[in-house]
């Protein structure tokens, strides 16, 4: 019976085969919490925050799950949804880092709680250019700047304006690359950025209010034709790459000598040695490019709903938000005047009080949209 | 029960094989059909302006005359073309090689060709970046010899070919191998005795025996290429995307979950036009 | 089955083979153990264990790695048991519907996984099977059945049919008849859809994530967040190595089980 070996074959990894089939569920006084972040925030929240938080808070405790990425919370939010539908467990209970308009009519089908009317009591000290919606907490902010190669580019020369860069992605083709904007906020904001340029630098002109089929139109247009005007000069005659690490790459393998990136992960490159330490960076002056909120969502329907809504009062106090400045090398999602007066002084230099933010909303789906029907094709591959 | 099954052998099979097929058909109706169907029902049933619903294919519509989404199935269409007229000659040449070779040397082939498939497609994508994406391996070894850099396929319609065709090599080589185990020595030595060479004796003995294998093989190769989403998402262009980072994109970032599903829809019909291919020489088999 | 002369044929297709197959993977092998490796330099510019340590020190990989091991054995297994019977039945069998049901497998593959897997959640939430093993196992087994249907039809359709109907004239039971003739001929095509399924369910993530987390974790799941999250391509390089290993020295002994079907019956078998 050799021939039936094979069965015997895939047998091979059956070595634990003790399984113990325990019908799970959520925890009383555990809160199931999910990040589609990166490491360095998943490390912040279990060496600072977690202990600070069940030292304050006995007989809650915290789940820290690492979602992978934006999908895998957004895999998640699904199933809550169906378990709301159901009034089944969903086994989560807080997203540290979620847009509540997804998946599509999550709000309105209630499955996230109105964290402006959930009466907590930091609330108000929320940065008011950083709230999106009444259904996260902005809690922590960072910054999209430009990172360059040194040794190709003399810091002097590097562009201090948009229009600077222009001129410079124009005569040094192929140099440049950006993200495609719906993967990453680092090309994300670069278009955004472009979008400010041609509508005078102004970011009051958007707010997540002013979305109008008629107002998109005019006023994203012209920002297509400026990055069509760019797409020839950028690497490999307009490619983009497909997310924020992917431009990382291809700037430290010294394929490109400039790409858009988030100041925490560009540092993180280059304190890991991922990025040379002879790479640069620098902020535009006339606008900075914009940067954006990371907003905590809470379950409306999660076992642990009032124990996740402390833990979101929690992370708003001035010992949390100092920490995201000091241990996280982000900026804080209260107002400057919540933090303490030091700190304030401290970074003031480091951390620009004024990154534009742009709003979400209608407009990201415009923007993204926008771009992959005018900018990405447009592009001749017959080279 | 054996006996009836002997001599009833017309009519008393008949709830046998219902029977056998009933636990995987039940698990796919409750899991896979019926979520389907409440979907497709979705994308033709459009919400009308005063609050309810009415029946409309304005969504399959608008896919058809919109230019950008047509151009996206032009490109899947066409990957999947290229990287089936690779895969089959090469899948095919290793699966000969090694149906009629034995060896170390045919072991150490055939691991390597089944190897891919122990490897993640994100693993995949990264290693194929750093072997032919800009300054990449590749570039490294030309650039140390003096040579000029390559032309990269990263970010091109070709990066994801290069991809897939890689990624796909263990299936079908494992299909095609396991149709070749169905010709028989005999028939090739027979065939070899009345004075056949090797063209005709692969033309009409081996050919016509493993055309059931090659229409599986076809089949699985495409609809893994429709559905793939990591290579053509990590190593393609920006646009024309591939249906399965379009569709990925329509339901999570532009939040249009009808629109996704019509694009699913579409691009399962195209995949079932291979299924019914299958599923003809396979009923084809059975009557002869 | 002589052959005494060079087989060039062989020799040919191992050095293509390693040139496409092994190349790349050596480049990421190498990224296993590089700390900083960047242009121009053909060789890293510094060797190190650091990523090892990060990532062997950790306790959830290793449980990781027995939750992927177990779960793909066992969902291979159930598969088996209730496919095999069933490709059988589709092969052989007539009964109403056959056509239509032997499609609607096609089903799963064609239509994209996530719609239909969070309509699949929601089934399953009412169940109780969110976050346990055994909705795992249920999960991936449903992304089985195509391999384990549709390739074993083939494999009985090509079974010799008279081989068979001889060994019932001189007695044998069906059930002696498919033992003996009729399974080891389609041997080899089982192991094949066995080692697609085992494999496919081992890498499978999106499944076992929505059904899984939070309590299950499967290896892929903790790879996707390791690779994600980092611009280094490190830690996924550590965690493949790893695997790779094993798998590549199961498959050069799997040799015997792929081929041994044609390879037999060449002598008579």
């Amino acid at each position: 019976m050799k021939r039936r070996a094979f069965m015997l074959s895939t047998g091979i990894a059956a070595a634990g085969l003790a399984l113990l089939p325990q019908i799970a569920s959520a925890e009383e006084g555990r809160i199931d919490w999910y990040t589609g972040s990166d490491q360095n925030v998943m490390d912040f929240w279990t060496n600072i925050i977690q202990p600070q938080f069940e030292a304050a808070n006995p007989g809650i405790t915290l789940n820290l799950v690492d979602a992978g990425d934006n999908a895998g919370i957004i895999a998640i939010a699904e199933r809550a949804t169906a378990a709301l539908a159901s009034g089944a467990d969903p086994q989560s209970d807080y997203f540290e880092n979620h847009d509540p308009r997804l998946p599509a009519g999550a709000i309105e089908n209630g499955l996230y709680v109105n964290i402006k009317e959930a009466g907590l009591s930091n609330y108000d000290k929320i940065n008011p250019l950083a709230i999106d919606t009444d259904y996260s907490v902005p809690y922590r902010g960072s910054q999209v700047l430009l990172a360059y190669d040194t040794t190709k580019l003399d810091p002097a020369d590097a562009p201090k304006t948009f229009a600077d860069l222009v001129a410079w992605i124009k005569a040094n083709p192929g140099e440049f690359i950006y993200n495609r904007p719906d993967k990453g906020g680092s090309g994300g904001n670069f278009v955004r950025r472009a979008i400010y340029e041609v509508n005078g630098n102004d970011p009051a002109a958007f707010t997540v209010d002013n979305f109008t089929d008629e107002s998109s139109e005019t006023m994203l247009e012209p920002a297509w034709a400026l990055l069509q005007d760019l797409a020839p000069s950028l690497f490999d005659g307009g490619s983009y790459t497909s997310g924020n690490t992917q431009s990382i790459q291809l700037l430290s393998q010294s394929a490109v000598t400039m790409i858009p990136a988030w100041s925490d992960q560009a540092l993180q490159a280059i304190s890991t040695g991922v990025l040379p330490e002879t790479t640069g960076l620098v902020q535009l002056s006339d606008l900075g490019l914009p940067g954006g909120f990371s907003r905590s969502v809470i379950l409306a329907n999660g076992t642990n709903r009032d124990a996740a809504l402390k833990l979101a009062d929690f992370i708003l106090t001035e010992d949390i938000q100092s920490a995201v400045l000091t241990e996280l090398g982000g900026f804080p999602g209260v107002s400057w005047d919540y933090v303490s007066p030091e700190l304030r002084e401290k970074f003031a230099d480091v951390i620009p009080a004024s990154i534009p933010v742009f709003p979400g909303g209608d407009w990201e789906v415009a923007i993204n949209d926008g771009w992959y029907r005018n900018v990405a094709p447009n592009v001749d591959r017959s080279q | 029960m054996p006996a009836s099954d002997i001599v009833g052998r017309a009519r008393g099979r008949v709830p046998t094989g219902l029977l056998l097929v009933a636990p995987p058909v039940a698990l796919v109706c409750w899991m896979i059909i019926w979520p389907i169907f409440s979907a497709i029902a979705r994308t033709l049933w459009l919400p009308d302006p005063e609050g309810g619903r009415q029946l409309s294919v304005a969504t399959y519509t608008f896919f058809f005359t919109d230019s950008y989404s047509l151009n996206n199935l032009a490109i899947t269409l066409w990957t999947t073309g290229v990287c089936a007229a690779f895969l089959l000659p090469i899948c095919l040449s290793i699966a000969l090689y090694l149906r009629f070779a034995d060896g170390k040397l045919a072991a150490y082939v055939q691991g390597l060709a089944i190897f891919p498939m122990f490897v993640p497609s994100i693993i995949l994508s990264y290693a194929l970046i750093r072997v032919l994406g800009p300054n990449g391996t590749v570039d490294l070894l030309l650039n140390s010899v003096g040579l000029p850099k390559i032309n990269t396929p990263y970010l091109t319609p070709w990066g994801p070919v290069i991809g897939l065709v890689w990624d796909n090599i263990p299936i079908t080589v494992l299909i095609l191998l396991s149709g070749l185990g169905a010709v028989s020595d005999q028939s090739i030595e027979a065939a070899r005795d009345v004075g056949a060479n090797r063209r005709s004796v692969f033309w009409h003995i081996i050919l016509p025996r493993i055309t059931n294998s090659i229409l599986v093989a076809i089949s699985f190769t495409v609809l893994g290429i429709f559905s793939a989403f990591t290579l053509p998402y990590v190593l393609g262009p920006a646009a024309p995307e591939m249906m399965g980072p379009f569709m990925q994109r329509t339901f999570r970032d532009l939040n249009d979950p009808t629109t996704a599903i019509t694009q699913a829809v579409i691009t399962f019909c195209f995949c079932i036009a291979f299924g019914i291919f299958y599923v003809r020489s396979v009923a084809k088999n059975r009557k002869a | 089955m002589d052959r005494p002369r060079t087989d060039w044929t062989g020799i040919a297709f191992a050095t293509a083979l390693t040139l496409l197959i092994v190349f790349p993977l050596l480049v990421v092998a190498t990224w296993a153990f590089t700390n900083v490796w960047r242009y121009p330099s053909v060789i890293p510019q510094e060797f190190g264990l650091r990523y090892w340590h990060a990532v062997l020190g950790r306790a959830d990989v290793w449980t990781s790695i027995t939750t992927s091991l177990t779960l793909a054995t066992v969902v291979t297994l159930i598969s088996a048991a209730i496919c095999l019977p069933a490709a059988y039945a589709f092969a052989r069998l007539e009964f109403p519907g056959r056509n239509i049901l032997f499609f609607s497998f096609l089903a799963g593959h064609a239509f994209p996984k996530f719609g239909l897997l969070v309509a699949i959640a929601g089934i399953f939430l009412n169940l109780g099977l969110i976050g346990t093993f055994w909705g795992v196992v249920l999960i991936q087994l449903v992304g089985t059945l195509l391999f384990m249907i549709w390739i074993p039809v083939a494999a009985f359709q090509s079974v010799d049919r008279r081989m068979e109907e001889s060994a019932r004239d001189v007695g044998a039971s069906p059930l002696r008849v498919f033992w003996s003739i009729t399974l080891p001929q389609a041997g080899p095509t089982i192991a094949a859809a066995l080692l697609l399924s085992f494999v496919g369910t081992f890498y499978e993530t999106e499944g076992a994530w929505l059904i899984g987390a939070p309590q299950v974790r499967t290896l892929p799941v903790l790879m996707i967040s390791f690779i994600n999250n980092q611009p280094v391509i490190q830690f996924g390089a550590v965690l493949s190595v790893l695997l790779w290993v094993p798998s590549f020295i199961a498959l050069l002994f799997a040799r015997r089980v792929i081929g041994s079907g044609s390879f037999a019956r060449g002598f008579g078998g």
